[in-house]
Parts: structure tokens; sequence; C-alpha cells
């Protein structure tokens, strides 16, 4: 009996001895990741002497509790978040430079050009991709059908999608041609400017630092979703939908495009297997296709130690490992790296293929103000989309537009 | 005998109760618990906000003295201005229609009948949800596509389709003001009630003796007698109405074309979107301001006494 005593205590002094040893590096993920991240850091538990700790953050709560993190000096080990605040992070000099590290992986050359883009200031990089994903649309079949489209032909153009939209709307019966999200500015960035990226224009410089507004792509796009509005084309709730009941619409068959992303094709297929749909690259006013390449990336924070840095960077090495690569695929529908597509998508749906070819074009604006320019439901982004599409002065909106963005700009770049 | 010295000794006890207190000290030791609390979570956030106030600070990076400049800038923010103004609108509006609607609530619960306790937990059930919780319910009845309201209206055929009441502003500010009146008339109701329910019984009988009609008697007798009650409600629904965030963070979400975005909204946003935490805390001083002299103005008239005026 004592015997068992002893050796029970002994084993137990012994486990946590080794858990004194091991470091524990903490990592703070949105929580629309953080189910995928969770299971990773749990696979790499099992196996390592090393512990990664999830903390779980609502999404918009990530920057102002990271930044205040920062500010009070106990900020988190890293932090996987929206690529779209690592320039913000970056510039205000809270990130860990890693440069070095990231060019001396072998599957650098196959991290998503944009997400290395927006991780990089000033030379040095600051963060890798985790989990990326891209915007395209979906179109329901059984409408193209029935409005005498070719099903197997994707809009090419946006002018083909007005036109294919209307002819969907004219099949009657609450049927609508088009859907998009409104009246939410993420939403907005992620399937409106794609169109413009797709024509070469943007909304901002290539350094973030200036606004572009007012080009020809923006108001030929424009004037394409106002020709639809107008028609009675667009689904009535995109003008104030905030993207919760966007697939709904989508899967009830009352709409016949989508602007939406990469995740909808594992989305549809379990939810609503009964849904007959594509997806296509987003196109340009008259050609071209582009996407927002969203999602997550890793970044270190600043003034982490050299220790937990190399464990943290082990955990990196570990989800880029192929059989993990599948795994994410499974899970968040897109591999963090772009040269597995035949491991990833050997058991998936083949349609996944689509945005992740289109990963390698796709975008993001660099911006040191992404809140403030284009996610607030009040911000210059939206009140441009919602009165140049749904109000009756474009030229009142776009430059109004363009002189809040160069205002904000002013005051906010580094 | 013995009875009566155990009452002087009595007496004597009291006589010394009377007398001034001599350990001062105890007083403070009483108060302490919740000066500690003033001072921790009022005293000194209000004075850290103020001097947060002097300052350019952001979110991220250094924090610069800037002196008044954020006062400055306020003065010229227009966007700042019009909240301010749609802030007072909002406030006037539904204060009126909350008096409007928990005054008669108030007169129907105040009858010796066996249902009016049922009412009266009616009225005041919408009161304890909580304010966030209540508009992402009402966010939800409104949906188009699968909310309540458009299913019985269409479903009923009442409409043709589905109302968008949050895509202009009369609508919008309409629904939002239905949806505070529910959910606070019942507040209102129960300090009416208590006022109403003050008025001596006797008051009541000599005026009807008098041959005062039953609305020379609400006039005359219900109305005066009920005053402070009034104020006291119209103190706590005006202080409550300036501080408007959620109905509007969540419903309108400052929509459509920023137009109902309110005060506190406003700072929410230079905070909080804008990352300008220096420049909101000049807009909370500013706002704090605002309140103290709607609140000293009100609680001036509450001093009078009903027979002064």
């Amino acid at each position: 009996m004592h015997k068992y005593k002893l050796m029970i205590s002994a084993l137990s002094l012994l486990a946590s001895a080794t858990l004194a040893n091991a470091a524990e590096v903490t990592l703070w993920v949105r929580t629309s990741s953080g189910a995928v991240l969770q299971a990773l850091a749990e696979r790499y538990n099992a196996t390592h002497p090393d512990k990664i700790v999830v903390t779980q953050i609502t999404a918009e709560q990530m920057v102002p509790k990271l930044g205040a993190a920062i500010a009070g000096g106990a900020p988190p080990d890293g932090a996987v978040l929206d690529l779209i605040y690592l320039p913000t992070f970056a510039a205000a000099d809270g990130l860990e430079d890693i440069t070095d590290w990231v060019k001396g992986r072998p599957e650098a050359s196959a991290m998503s050009p944009s997400h290395i883009r927006l991780a990089t200031y000033e030379g040095k990089i600051y963060g890798v991709p985790a989990l990326p994903d891209a915007s395209i649309i979906a179109y329901n079949t059984e409408l193209f059908e029935k409005a005498g489209l070719d099903p197997k032909k994707a809009p090419a153009t946006l002018q083909e999608i007005t036109e294919s939209a209307k002819k969907i709307a004219a099949l009657g019966d609450g049927t609508y041609g088009f859907y998009f999200v409104a009246n939410s500015g993420s939403w907005l960035i992620y399937d409106f400017l794609p169109h413009l990226w797709a024509a070469g224009a943007d909304i901002l410089s290539e350094d973030g630092r200036a606004a572009t507004v007012d080009t020809p792509a923006l108001r030929e796009t424009i004037a394409a979703y106002r020709d639809m509005w107008k028609a009675g084309a667009i689904h009535p709730t995109s003008r104030s939908g905030n993207g919760n009941n966007a697939v709904e619409a989508f899967a009830s068959g009352k709409v016949g495009i989508l602007m939406t992303g990469s995740y909808i094709v594992n989305l549809l297929t379990a939810k609503y297997p009964d849904v007959k749909f594509e997806v296509a690259p987003i196109p340009g006013p008259s050609g071209g296709a582009s996407s927002f390449a969203g999602g997550d990336s890793l970044a270190l924070m600043k003034g982490i130690d050299e220790e937990k840095k190399r464990i943290a960077l082990d955990f990196v090495d570990f989800y880029m490992t192929p059989e993990q690569q599948v795994f994410i695929t499974k899970e968040a529908g897109m591999p963090s790296r772009t040269d597995l597509a035949k491991e990833a998508y050997a058991k998936f749906d083949q349609r996944n293929l689509v945005a992740y070819d289109v990963l390698s074009k796709a975008r993001t604006p660099y911006t040191f103000s992404s809140d403030e320019l284009f996610v607030s439901r009040t911000g210059p982004f939206v009140n441009l989309v919602q009165g140049a599409i749904f109000g009756d002065d474009v030229d009142g909106s776009i430059s109004k537009a363009q002189s809040d963005f160069t205002r904000i700009l002013e005051r906010t770049n580094p | 005998m013995g009875s009566v010295a155990k009452e002087t000794t009595a007496r004597s006890d009291d006589l010394e109760l009377n007398k001034p207190e001599p350990e001062g000290w105890l007083g403070l030791l009483f108060m302490l618990p919740s000066i500690a609390f003033i001072t921790g979570l009022f005293i000194i956030p209000l004075i850290m906000t103020i001097w947060m106030s002097f300052h350019n600070w952001p979110l991220l990076g250094r924090t610069k003295f800037v002196g008044l400049a954020n006062y400055i800038e306020l003065l010229g923010d227009s966007q700042l201005w019009h909240s301010l103004g749609f802030t007072l609108l909002y406030t006037g509006l539904v204060t009126a229609a909350i008096m409007m609607v928990a005054f008669p609530l108030a007169l129907l619960v105040d009858r010796p009948l066996r249902l009016a306790g049922v009412f009266r937990t009616i009225y005041f059930m919408p009161v304890v949800i909580g304010f966030g919780a209540a508009s992402t319910l009402w966010m939800w009845l409104l949906n188009p596509d699968s909310g309540v309201f458009a299913q019985i209206l269409v479903g009923n055929g009442l409409v043709d389709k589905a109302p968008r009441p949050l895509e202009s502003f009369w609508p919008a500010l309409s629904i939002v003001i239905l949806m505070v009146v529910w959910k606070t008339a019942g507040f209102t109701m129960v300090i009416l009630l208590t006022g109403l329910q003050s008025i001596p019984g006797d008051v009541m009988e000599a005026a009807k003796i008098d041959g005062a009609n039953a609305l020379t008697r609400f006039r005359r007798i219900t109305l005066p007698l009920m005053r402070n009650s009034f104020m006291l409600a119209l103190v706590l629904n005006i202080t409550s109405s300036m501080l408007a965030f959620d109905q509007f963070f969540i419903i309108t979400q400052g929509g459509p074309e920023n137009s109902t975005i309110s005060a506190v909204f406003s700072i929410y946003l230079a905070s909080f979107s804008s990352y300008r935490l220096g420049y909101g805390s000049a807009m909370s001083f500013a706002l704090l301001v605002v309140l103290v002299a709607i609140s000293s103005i009100q609680l001036t008239f509450m001093r009078q006494r009903p027979e002064e005026s």
C-alpha cells in the first residue's frame, strides 16, 4: 500500500517537474478561428513537451484588447488576428520581427502573397498566414438554367453579372438576381473592392497613405450596382443587411448570385446539401478577376523571450506540415500554404479550388486605420457604398468619401 | 415604584443619545466603504479622464500633451454637434412618449382590483431585461426576412412587402422609441404609482364631499400632490435618454447615413473605432458638463414645494 502511495507521489512530482520545465506560449485568437486553432494547439501539445495555450477573443474586441494589453505591458506571446490589422500593430512597434525566420522556411514562397504583404512594414516581416480565406461569388445553377443562362459558364464580367441578375429577377415569385451585404464594412471590403482590383484600380495607394477613391473602375462598378438596384434585381435586404441572413437567403434558392467567400462551399454542402451551386472569382466591370485575401495571420508580440519565440515558431512549422494542412482545409476550407492543392483537397469538394487558385491574385487593403476607414458602420467606406448605390447623389458621395478618407489618413498615417 | 425608576433611567439614556456624538471617527468608519467605492470607481477615473483629455492619446503608440487642442477641435466637430442635437431630439420625444404611456398605465393599475397586481407585473416585466439584450431581441424581431413582425404583417396580408423601417430616419427613430417605451414605461409607471398611492384618501374624500368632479379632483389634487414623483420620473428618464447608446448601436447601428448617432455613440466611435482615447475623453467630459447642467436645473425645480409654486 505504502509503496503505491510513494510511487504515485513520485509520479506526480515528476509530472510537476516536467510541467515546470515546459514553457507555455499564450496565443490570442479571434473567436471565428478559435475552434481550429484550439484543435491545432491540442494536436501540438499532445506531441510536444511545451504547451500552446489558446485564448479566444471576440473579433471586434481583438484590436482594443490587444492594444490595451500592449499599452499595459502585459500582452500575450502572440496573436492570430485578421491580417488587415498587421500594418497598424507593426507600425506601432508592437510586433516581433521574424523576417529571417520566414525567409528561411522551405514553404516561404508558398505563403499567400497578400498575407506576407500585409505582414511587412518598412521591409521587415512580422507575421505568417494562419487561416486564409478568399472572397468569391456563388451562383445558383438551377436558377441560371431556369432563366435561360448557361450554368456551366460563370459570369466573367460585372456586366454579365448585371444581365444575369436581371434575367433571374424576371423569373418573379420572390426571386432576386443578386445579393451583397451592403451595411457592413468588413463584408464590403471583402466582396466589393475585388471589382476594383480586377480592373487594376484601388481605393488606397500602394503604401496605404493616400486615398484614390474616384477611379473609372469605381464609377463603372457603382453604375452596374445602381442599374441592378433600380431594376429590382438586388435582394432588398442587401441594403440594410449585416451578413446575418445572406447565406440563408441564398440557400433558400431564391437568390441567383451571392457575393461571398471561400467558406461557402463547405458551409453549403454541410448545412444545405440540396442547393445546386457553382463558385467563381469576382470579376471586374469589364473583365479580369480578383479576390480579397482575408483570414488570419499569426504574429508574435514585441519583446517575447527567445525560448517562447522558438516554441511559437515551432508551432507554425507544425501547422505548416502537409498533414496539419489537410486538417486545416477540412476544418476551415483553405490551407495556409498555396503549394498543397493535391494533398489538401484530395478528399474535399473540388469547388474549393476556385478560391484557392484565386488566392495568389487576391489583395487586401494595406492600411493603418482599417476600423475607421473601412470596418466602422459609420465610416466613409460604408457611407460611400450606401450613398452611391442606394442614394441619389453619386458624385457627391464619391467626393465626400475622397475628402473623408483623406482627412482620416492625414491624421492616422504613421 | 420600581417601574418608575426604570423609566427615569431610560429617559436619561435617551438624553445621553441626544448629546453630540463623541466619537466622530465612528461615522467616518461607516462611510469608508462607500467613500472607497466612489473614489476608486468615480473620482479617480474622472480625474484620469480629464487628464487624458489634455493629451493626444492613441490606443497604440506614444501619448502627447496637447493642452486644450481636443476641446478646440470639439467645438468645430460637426458630427458631434449633430449627434448632440439628435440626442436632444430623441430625449424629448422618448420622454414624452414614456410619460404618455406610463401615466395612464399607473392610473389603470392603481385600482383595488384583484387583477391589478397581475397587470403591474406584466407592465413591469420588460424593465428587468438588460438594454443590450432587449435591443438585440428587437433587432431580430424587426428582421425583414425572418423576423416575427414581418412574418405577422405579411402572413396576415396586412402588407405586401416586409417593412424595412431601419432604412430611413423617422421610421428608424420611431421604432427605437417604441422599443424603449416598451422596455422602460413599466419603471416610470411604478414611480408614478408610488406618487398616486401617497395621496391621502381623506383629501380625496373631502374634495368629493365639496362637490369636485373627477376631472377637477385629478387636476387640483392628484396632479399637484404627485409633483415630486413626476419630477423624479422626468430626471431619471431624461438622464438615461441623454446617455442612450445600446439601442442605436445595436438596432440602427447609427444608420441610415449616420443620422441616428447619439452623443455616447460618437464618444464610442472616437474612442474605439478611431482609437483616439484623448479626444473621446474630452467628449465624455463635455457630455458630463451638459448632463450636470440639465440635472441641476431639474433638481432646482424639484426642491420647490408644491405649495410654493
